[in-house]
C-alpha cells in the first residue's frame, strides 16, 4: 500500500503566531501562548514554544507521530534556524547471518541554516521524536558573532546575496550533555520553562563559539544543492565500511563539478569528503569497540575495511589521542 | 571600614548610585573598580520588565559594611554567594556566615532591610537576581503544591518571605561555568541570561523536592551538615570516608547522620560525594593534558571502567565521547 504523508506547511515566526497557525492545520490546541498539545489520532506528545529574549525564541518536541506525515518549513528570509535532534546518533546493526557483513547508518544530530533554505521534517511512526530548535534573528546572530572576524568578512558572511550560512555536524559535547540534562526532565515541571529558556541560551552561546573555529567559506547555496551534498554525506556514512569512492563519484552523483562540489561540501559540513570519511570512519570504530561481537583489533579494523590493523591503530592514535581498546574482549 | 547604603530594586537605576559610592565609573551598566576600596567589576543587566541580575566579582581591600535599604517593595532578591575569605552577613540582628560551604543562597523579600559585612581581602563573586513578586509567583503557581509552599515561604504573620539555603550542585556548577567566561565577550550577557534561568530553574527544583522540610532542621544540626559537606569537598581526591567515619566527626549516630544529611542536602552523603568528585574529574578533562585512566585513579576510583561508568550515569556521554567530540 502507499503511504501518503499529509503536508503540514508553516514557516517560523520569534512570537507565538507561526505555533496557533500550525496547531489550527494540525488539529492541535494551544495552551498559555506556549504549549501545543498534539491530536491524538496524529500523534502523542506536545511541544513546547518560548521566546526566549529579543531575537531568540526555542521550540522543543517530544511527541511520537501515529500517522506519516510531512512538515515542510517554506523558505522565509530573515532567520537562522539551529536544530538539534536527540534520537540515536549512530545505529549499527548486522544485516544477515554473514557475522562479518554489517550495515552501518549514522546520523548528524545537528543542523544550521539560514532560513531561506526549505526543510522537510518526516518523523518516524510510533517512535518518540525528541528534538529541539532555536529560531534566532539574522540581526542578533550577527550582532553576537561579529567580533569573531575581520569587518570586511562579517559583512560577506551575513549578506545574503553573496553567503547562505548552512552546516550539518554532530552535536559537540557540551550541548549534548546540556539536552541530555533537558531530555530527563518532565516538560509538565514547574520549572521546565526556566530549564528550557536556561538551555536556549547556552546553546546558542556554544553554537556561536564553535562556528567561530569554522573557516568562513562565502558562497551561497541553493537548497536544491544543500540537499544534495546532505545526501552525500549520508551516502558516505552508510558506505564506511568500503573503500572512499572517490570526489569524482560523488561530485557526480551529487550533479556537480568536482571543484564546487569540494567547496560546498567544505562549506557545509566543515571537512573534505575525505577527512569526512576518515573522521566519521573513526568515530564508528569508537562505537564498534564498544560492541561485544569483536574479540579482537583487527576484527575491528578489517570490519571497517581497512587494509592493515596498524593502519588503522595509527589513524586511531592520531585522531583520539589513545589507543583503540576494545571494551568486551574476553 | 566603609559604610555604604543602597538599594536594590528590578529597575537598575540604582547601579548609578552604588557606582557613585564606590567612586568608581558606570559604562553599559558595568561598572569598574579599581581604589583602595575594591578591585573588580560590577554590573547589572536587566533581563526584561520583570527580572534583572546584577553579578560582583571583586576583592575587597577594606572592611565594606553594606546598609540595605530598598525604596521599591514589589521584588524579591535572590542572593547566590561564591565568595571566599571573611564574609560575614547580618540580618535582623543575628549573624549568618556566608561562605562556600554554609548559607549561601538567600532569598530576601524587598520590604526588609539586611544588613551585611564584607571583610576585608574577602573574594566575592555573587549573583544577585532580582524578580517582581507578581512573576515569582507566577513562577511557582504550576507547582503541584503551590498552596503550601506558597505559606511555607511566606512567612504567614508578617506576610514576608526570607529564606537562608545552601547552592545545590548544580547551582555551583553554573555559576563556575559562568566564571570562565570573559567579562568582555560579547557572549556575556548571553551567558549571563542563561545562568539565571538555569538558577531560577534549579531553585523551583529545590523547593518542589526537599527544601521545604528545612524549616524543620535546627540550625546547629545545619551546621554540622555543612561542616561535614566542606569535609568531603577537601576529600575529592580519596575514596568515600565511611558513613561511621562522618558521623563520628560531627559526634552524631549513623543513623541521625544519614537522614539529616539527606535532609539538609537532599542527596545522600555518597551521592554527594559522587557528584562533586565526577564535576571535578570532568574539569580535569577538560584541560585535555590528562588520559582517561589517569583522571580515574586521580580520583580514587576503583578503575577506569568504574569511572566510566559513573560519568555516564550523571552525565549521559562516556569521558571518551566527551573529550573527543568536544
Amino acid at each position: 500500500m502507499h503511504l501518503s504523508r499529509q503536508k503540514f506547511p508553516f514557516f517560523y515566526t520569534l512570537n507565538p503566531e507561526w505555533l496557533f497557525r500550525i496547531a489550527s492545520e494540525m488539529g492541535a490546541k494551544v495552551v498559555d501562548n506556549k504549549m501545543m498539545l498534539m491530536p491524538t489520532d496524529l500523534a502523542e506528545g506536545m511541544g513546547v514554544f518560548l521566546e526566549v529574549m529579543p531575537g531568540l525564541s526555542v521550540f522543543l518536541i517530544d511527541m511520537s507521530f501515529k500517522k506519516p506525515v510531512a512538515i515542510d518549513r517554506v523558505p522565509q528570509d530573515d532567520q537562522f534556524i539551529a536544530y538539534y535532534d536527540l534520537g540515536e546518533e549512530i545505529t549499527t546493526h548486522v544485516l544477515g547471518t554473514t557475522p562479518h557483513r554489517a550495515g552501518y547508518s549514522s546520523r548528524l544530530g545537528m543542523a544550521f541554516m539560514d532560513s531561506c533554505i526549505p526543510t522537510s521534517l518526516l518523523p518516524p511512526i510510533n517512535a518518540r521524536s525528541y528534538s529541539l530548535r532555536l529560531i534566532i534573528s539574522k540581526d542578533l546572530l550577527k550582532s553576537l558573532a561579529r567580533p569573531n572576524y575581520p569587518n570586511s568578512v562579517t559583512e560577506q558572511l551575513f549578506d545574503s546575496s553573496q553567503n547562505t550560512l548552512y552546516f550539518y555536524s554532530h552535536i559537540d559535547s557540551r550541548s549534548k550533555i546540556l539536552l541530555n540534562q533537558l531530555k530527563s526532565r518532565k516538560i509538565k515541571d514547574g520549572s521546565f520553562e526556566f530549564h528550557l529558556k536556561h538551555t536556549a541560551l547556552y546553546l546558542l552561546a556554544y553554537l556561536i563559539e564553535r562556528a567561530a573555529n569554522f573557516e568562513p567559506i562565502i558562497n551561497r547555496v541553493t537548497d536544491r544543492e544543500g540537499s544534495a551534498i546532505k545526501q552525500s554525506a549520508d551516502y558516505i556514512m552508510a558506505n564506511l565500511d568500503k573503500d572512499f569512492v572517490g570526489i569524482s563519484l560523488l561530485a557526480e552523483m551529487a550533479g556537480m563539478s568536482v571543484s564546487k562540489y569540494k567547496l560546498l561540501f567544505k562549506k557545509i559540513l566543515k571537512s573534505t569528503p575525505k577527512q569526512f570519511y576518515i573522521n566519521e570512519r573513526l568515530l564508528l570504530a569508537q562505537k564498534l569497540l564498544q560492541s561485544p561481537q569483536f574479540d579482537s583489533l583487527s576484527q575491528v579494523a578489517y570490519e571497517l575495511g581497512y587494509n592493515s590493523p596498524r593502519y588503522f591503530i595509527n589513524s586511531y592514535v592520531n585522531k583520539f589521542n589513545t589507543y583503540p581498546v576494545l571494551k568486551n574482549s574476553k | 571600614m566603609k559604610n555604604i547604603s543602597y538599594r536594590y530594586g528590578v529597575n537598575l537605576d540604582w547601579l548609578d548610585e552604588l557606582a557613585a559610592a564606590f567612586n568608581c565609573e558606570v559604562e553599559n551598566g558595568h561598572v569598574y573598580c579599581s581604589n583602595d576600596t575594591i578591585t573588580g567589576t560590577l554590573y547589572g543587566l536587566q533581563i526584561n520588565e520583570e527580572l534583572s541580575v546584577f553579578i560582583q566579582d571583586a576583592v575587597y581591600h577594606t572592611d565594606v559594611f553594606y546598609k540595605m535599604s530598598n525604596n521599591d517593595d514589589d521584588f524579591v532578591g535572590v542572593y547566590f554567594n561564591l565568595s571566599e575569605g571573611d564574609t560575614v552577613q547580618i540580618t535582623d540582628n543575628m549573624q549568618k556566615a556566608v561562605g562556600r560551604w554554609a548559607y549561601n543562597v538567600a532569598v530576601i523579600d524587598s520590604v526588609l532591610s539586611a544588613d551585611y559585612l564584607i571583610g576585608s581581602g574577602s573574594n566575592v563573586f555573587s549573583i544577585s537576581i532580582f524578580i517582581k513578586k507578581t512573576a515569582f509567583l507566577r513562577s511557582i503557581s504550576s507547582i503541584p503544591n503551590f498552596q503550601e509552599i506558597r505559606d511555607v515561604i511566606f512567612d504567614a504573620d508578617r506576610n514576608t518571605l526570607v529564606r537562608f539555603e545552601r547552592a545545590s550542585n548544580q547551582a555551583w556548577f553554573l555559576m563556575s561555568e559562568l566564571r570562565k567566561v570573559n567579562f568582555g565577550s560579547t557572549l556575556y550577557d548571553t551567558y549571563l541570561v542563561g545562568t539565571v534561568y538555569g538558577l531560577i530553574a534549579d531553585y523551583l527544583d529545590q523547593i518542589i523536592d526537599h527544601d521545604i522540610v528545612l524549616g524543620r532542621v535546627y540550625q546547629e544540626d545545619i551546621v554540622s551538615i555543612v561542616s561535614s559537606q566542606s569535609q568531603l569537598i577537601e576529600k575529592l581526591k580519596q575514596p568515600f570516608p565511611s558513613i561511621k567515619v562522618l558521623a563520628s566527626s560531627v559526634n552524631m549516630s549513623d543513623s541521625k547522620y544519614k537522614n539529616l544529611f539527606k535532609k539538609v542536602t537532599g542527596t545522600s552523603a555518597k551521592a554527594f560525594f559522587m557528584a562533586n568528585k565526577l564535576d571535578a574529574a570532568k574539569e580535569m578533562l577538560d584541560t585535555g593534558s590528562y588520559s582517561i585512566a589517569e583522571v580515574a585513579h586521580h580520583f580514587s576510583f576503583y578503575d577506569p571502567s568504574h569511572f566510566i561508568e559513573q560519568f555516564k550515569a550523571r552525565y549521559d556521554v562516556t569521558p571518551k565521547e566527551y573529550v573527543t567530540l568536544y
